[in-house]
């Protein structure tokens, strides 16, 4: 394709971007980080940038920042470029943008010259602050936990998100493999332990109207997943999604599939808020969603239907 | 066994499994049809802290029919053991969090005691403790009336006074000396009211870093700092462990109480016990002991002889090691005791029990056994007594090193300490003149 034949400019960035508050960006990203090191795999489109992150084919987060949390999203490519770059490199970067005092609002640019992502400080005449991550090609195709729903119905339930995160924290003392069974009747949620000791934490439906705050089961299902990965689905919150109150929906797939969405607020409290690039009157809503899928352990134990 | 529990007896419960944690390792649960006990002994079996719920304590407190036969004289209570680590980390949720915890235990060789804990939430969570096999029985109950001499402190005195020491001493001696005696030379104001007791730190000084380690003594006004004060007759001092000590004093300040504590001399148990108030009522559904084991030696010399006994943990043979220094000549009778007693060649070892327990274990056949019970003592030198109402206390609870082999080791037999380092009554020592707060005046004079 010549330059001269296509109306657009080849050499425009694929995304130029600008986000207002570095900080709910780190806090998003920060929520998948359950490891020193780890790559990621960033996916740009013209509704915003996924940000994949994948432990030994098991476990996998998302992190989905829509366009509307941006201040301005010129998207310019063809197709959904990907790349892949180091997760810990672009939080610690994205920090050093965020010094308090400043306005904290980046430029992420892609590709620079060398298919590096840019990013740039702006908002401040005095000082520019750059930086320029490299970027590579994705080892591996990060596939997508196909996630499925069971037969006709869902299985799911929405919790608050501080209470999943202390019987994950609890569920650690007893072993390293987690069950957790689902039954319509009585409606409850069981995560069973089993190990040098035993513990059980059920989810009643029907103790409190606030515990579970959506439950939706036909069947009585149960599967094993290994700690550590259920463990890193909530063990990297930001703090803001206890202040506000937030839940995390909980959803199993065919097969056991596990999946867990969080919400976390990219906006400061109390922040401007910069109209949306759509250019409605409306506040956008500045929340990022986070998705975990975790897969079952194989076990012979299963009490679903196949 | 069935219980529930809930409000201020899940925090008092927490606090009680808090303290037991600090002193040893399992935990053995005993269920009378009036109460339930819990008891726990440290590795080292220098400390035995007991707690007594009484089954007002509970909201809810059944023992199944063939438990409660059991728990007839004749035959042993249900009783079950676990370890501690597990039980505070059942306790991690936090109190305000909890409605109500049920604990069950269905029979008396049931594998794992159950506990519920029910959250305000509205989760409920269910945990299993693997109980351990054997179920080391060890019931110490000591006589209140059986010690001579008693304090009572508020627990925020006695921190106040124990944040003077260095954080991590590990032993205190207390000196107790009788008030109302008469003080002939005490200060330069010739006060007769001293003061009367003295809290010191003991450092062993057979390890290395003796000399790097903060020495501390303390002089106290009773009248001033304890709520009470009993003791007559000669000084006497004990010598005990920190530790233990601090857990129980977090336990009573938690639990809003003073600290009682009994003692008689040195080598033999203190007890510690909550003093509830008389027209506190609500206070009666639970009750603690803290049993510690004192050092034999008594720190009570001569200043210049001060270092010798301190050279050595002495065990049930009396046994002092270190070459006596000169001994002043206003010896008293108690000095002179000491001294007779030394004369054997020096040997070293570590009064420190954790550490002394295993090498003790490997260098003697005859230590004690981790699984023995506590009143039968492989000690050649002393009659094992059994565990009856005649001798209030085993002596074993005073042997919580084993008898180590005789194997002398002339390293250090003394401090290089300089006894003039040392506060004490040593009239040409100028420093005693410095206005400190606390140090005002000697403790008084106790010899002759």
């Amino acid at each position: 394709m010549s330059s001269s034949t296509s109306g657009r400019d080849d050499d425009a960035p694929d995304l130029i971007c600008q986000i207002d508050c570095v900080h709910g960006m780190v806090d998003a990203l920060s929520s998948v980080r359950w490891k020193r090191h780890q790559d990621a795999v960033l996916e740009l489109s013209e509704h915003g940038i996924v940000v994949i992150v994948e432990e030994s084919g098991c476990l996998q987060a998302k992190v989905y920042l829509k366009r509307e949390l941006f201040m301005e999203y010129e998207y310019a490519a063809e197709g959904r470029p990907r790349f892949g770059l180091s997760l810990g490199l672009l939080v610690d970067c994205l920090n050093t943008f965020s010094a308090p005092g400043h306005s904290s609002a980046v430029e992420i640019r892609y590709p620079g010259p060398d298919m590096q992502l840019l990013l740039k400080s702006v908002g401040s005449p005095d000082s520019c602050m750059y930086a320029e991550i490299r970027t590579r090609i994705p080892d591996t195709i990060s596939w997508d936990y196909h996630f499925e729903h069971a037969a006709n119905t869902q299985v799911t339930f929405t919790v608050k998100s501080a209470v999943l995160k202390e019987s994950i924290e609890d569920l650690e003392w007893p072993g390293s493999s987690i069950q957790i069974q689902m039954q319509p009747d009585p409606p409850s949620v069981i995560f069973k332990g089993e190990g040098h000791g035993d513990l059980e934490i059920e989810f009643p439906y029907y103790a409190n109207t606030e515990l579970l705050i959506a439950f939706q089961c036909d069947q009585e299902i149960a599967y094993r997943y290994k700690y550590k990965f259920l463990r890193a689905t909530t063990s990297n919150f930001p703090s803001s999604i206890m202040k506000e109150n937030r839940g995390s929906k909980v959803s199993i797939g065919n097969g056991g599939m596990l999946k867990i969405q969080h919400l976390v607020s990219v906006a400061r409290p109390g922040m401007q808020y910069f109209r949306n690039v759509a250019g409605g009157a409306q506040q956008p809503s500045r929340i990022a969603y986070i998705e975990f899928f975790v897969k079952p352990e194989e076990d012979e134990n299963n009490m679903n239907d196949a | 066994m069935e219980l529930s529990m809930s409000g201020g007896a899940l925090r008092t419960f927490t606090r009680c499994a808090t303290c037991l944690a600090r002193v040893g390792s399992d935990l053995v649960l005993q269920a009378h049809p009036a109460k339930l006990e819990l008891h726990t002994l440290n590795s080292s079996r220098s400390a035995y802290a007991s707690i007594s719920l009484a089954r007002e304590f509970f909201d809810d407190f059944r023992l199944s029919a063939p438990a409660a036969a059991a728990s007839a004289p004749s035959s042993p209570p249900l009783q079950c053991s676990v370890l501690l680590k597990s039980v505070l980390s059942v306790l991690r949720t936090p109190t305000a969090a909890l409605d109500r915890i049920a604990a069950s235990l269905p029979h008396p060789d049931a594998p794992k005691l159950q506990l519920t804990l029910h959250c305000l939430n509205g989760v409920k969570k269910t945990y299993w403790i693997s109980c351990s096999a054997e179920a080391e029985v060890q019931t110490l109950s000591l006589d209140r009336g059986s010690f001579s001499s008693h304090l009572t402190i508020r627990p925020r005195d006695l921190a106040r006074l124990l944040s003077n020491f260095q954080s991590s001493l590990q032993e205190l001696t207390v000196i107790a000396t009788d008030p109302a005696a008469g003080l002939s030379n005490v200060g330069v104001d010739g006060e007769v009211e001293g003061k009367a007791v003295e809290l010191r730190s003991y450092i062993d000084p057979t390890k290395d870093d003796c000399d790097t380690r903060l020495h501390t003594q303390l002089w106290i006004d009773p009248i001033e700092e304890f709520v009470e004060y009993v003791h007559s007759g000669d000084p006497v001092d004990v010598t005990f462990g920190v530790k233990e000590l601090k857990a129980f004093l977090t336990f009573c300040e938690g639990c809003e109480v003073d600290i009682l504590l009994f003692f008689q001399k040195a080598g033999e148990p203190v007890l510690l016990v909550p003093k509830f108030g008389l027209d506190d009522g609500s206070s009666s559904d639970f009750d603690a002991t803290l049993v510690l084991a004192t050092m034999l030696v008594s720190q009570l010399t001569d200043s210049n002889v001060a270092q010798q006994p301190a050279n050595s943990a002495q065990h049930a043979e009396p046994r002092v090691s270190a070459t006596p220094p000169p001994v002043p000549e206003n010896v008293s009778n108690h000095t002179k005791i000491w001294s007779e007693l030394s004369g054997s060649a020096p040997k070293s070892f570590e009064v420190n029990r954790e550490k002394h327990t295993q090498k003790g274990r490997n260098a003697n056949a005859n230590a004690l056994n981790d699984t023995s019970m506590l009143h039968s003592v492989n000690a050649p030198f002393k009659t094992p007594v059994a565990d009856n109402a005649n001798d209030p206390y085993p002596k074993s609870l005073q042997l919580n090193i084993a008898n180590l082999s005789p194997d002398v080791v002339s390293d250090n037999p003394r401090s290089q300490h300089h006894p003039s380092n040392w506060v004490g009554a040593d009239e040409e020592d100028d420093d005693e003149e410095e206005d400190e707060e606390l140090f005002v005046q000697t403790t008084p004079h106790y010899m002759d």
